[in-house]
């Protein structure tokens, strides 16, 4: 099938100041290839400026979620035949300020997931000196919030953070959910008190913009309702 | 299969008060506003209600409270939504305390306002 591939361009460095758009028509394009698949095309025969993230190609790596025909998808889990459609516009995420083409700066991004503390804290010795046993209905309580890549996607489909940057936003969200619900760890309370402030949980207004957009599936909007129910009861079950 | 249930200390701000005065604010409106639409526009009807009905039902204490708690109470929830989207516009601190403090008084004089209205009462002979 033949293809039209529109994608934003930007590039100050080499004059390109202004956003724009380039249309390239792709021949013979199977209905199985990938977003990713088509840019890799238009990168090696017909413009090698073209500039997008990509690492992994298999979903699992987090680095080229961008917007395809106005939703937030991985490009390379997002397929031609997924679209219904012979013309396809590639845009970058929103939100996050544009560096080049399809690049932007993730540094908002990854400094709000940061300010959760995402990682493990519990300074007891495990009983055993070596593990820190949970049972497996604990261990499921959070397994849907471990499956997050850090792509973005969620929060740059999130209206508030499209119109507050300082909104800490679903991804750093459900990377706190994945450890407030985890019951080895010991922070639960510090993290609640991080994300109960102005630009915390409770800017959410559920608009599920999140939970459709995450390549992972995980339950994004309902991970965000436990971590508010949480704040507000002080129980974490 | 059952989960370990934790306790943490039950934490408390504005953020939070604000965000259960939504909920229960809302629950609290549903049987007010549905009542006050049943009354006005089903059982008495919109046409009918003139200066002499306003009269006679605020001569009853107990509908004159009914009148300002709806609209404390539909204001406050309206006023706390419009500080939810004001967030969207206002960033810097400085201006969301100019913006909060702007609609607090709204909120006072509005209900202040009518509430006076609503304990002073109708008087139609005065338009007479
Ligand atoms: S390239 Fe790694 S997730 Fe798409």
């Amino acid at each position: 099938m033949d293809i039209s591939l529109k994608v934003f361009r930007y590039n100050p460095e080499a004059g390109r100041t202004k956003p724009a758009y380039d249309t390239y028509l792709l021949n013979g394009v199977d209905p199985t290839d990938r977003i990713l698949d088509l840019l890799e095309e238009v990168k090696d025969y017909h413009d090698g400026t073209l500039s997008f993230r990509r690492s992994c190609a298999h979903g699992v790596c987090g680095s080229d979620a961008m917007r395809i025909n106005g939703v937030n998808r991985l490009a390379c889990k997002a397929l031609v035949q997924d679209l219904n459609s012979n013309s396809i516009t590639v845009e970058p995420i929103l939100g996050l300020k544009v560096i080049k083409d399809l690049i932007v700066d993730m540094k908002p991004f990854f400094d709000s997931y940061k300010s959760v503390m995402p990682f493990m804290i519990n300074d007891d010795i495990p009983e055993d000196g070596k593990e820190r046993l949970q049972s497996i209905a604990d261990r499921e309580r959070f397994d849907d919030t471990t499956k997050c890549i850090l792509c973005a996607a969620c929060t740059t489909s999130c209206p508030t953070f499209w119109s507050d940057d300082k909104y800490v936003g679903p991804a750093a969200i459900v990377n706190a959910h994945r450890f407030i619900f985890d019951t080895r760890d010991q922070a639960a309370e510090e993290r609640l008190n991080i994300l109960n402030d102005e630009s915390g949980v409770f800017r959410c207004r559920t608009a599920f913009n999140c939970t459709e957009a995450c390549p992972r599936e995980i339950h994004v909007t309902q991970a965000v309702a436990e971590v508010k129910q949480a704040i507000v009861s002080g129980v974490i079950k | 299969m059952t989960t370990t249930v934790r306790k943490i200390k039950k934490q408390s701000n504005f953020e939070i008060t604000s965000w259960k005065w939504m909920r229960y604010s809302a629950v609290a409106l549903l049987p007010l506003v549905w009542i006050h639409v049943l009354i006005k526009d089903v059982i008495v009807g919109v046409h009918n209600i003139d200066t002499f009905y306003v009269r006679d039902i605020w001569a009853i204490w107990g509908w004159k409270v009914y009148d300002i708690l709806l609209l404390a109470f539909t204001f406050a929830h309206g006023v706390n939504g419009l500080r939810n989207v004001s967030m969207d516009f206002f960033h810097s601190e400085k201006a969301r305390k100019i913006v909060d403090w702007g609609l607090i008084v709204l909120w006072v004089l509005v209900s202040g306002i009518g509430a006076l209205a609503i304990i002073a009462g109708a008087r139609p002979e005065m338009l007479v």
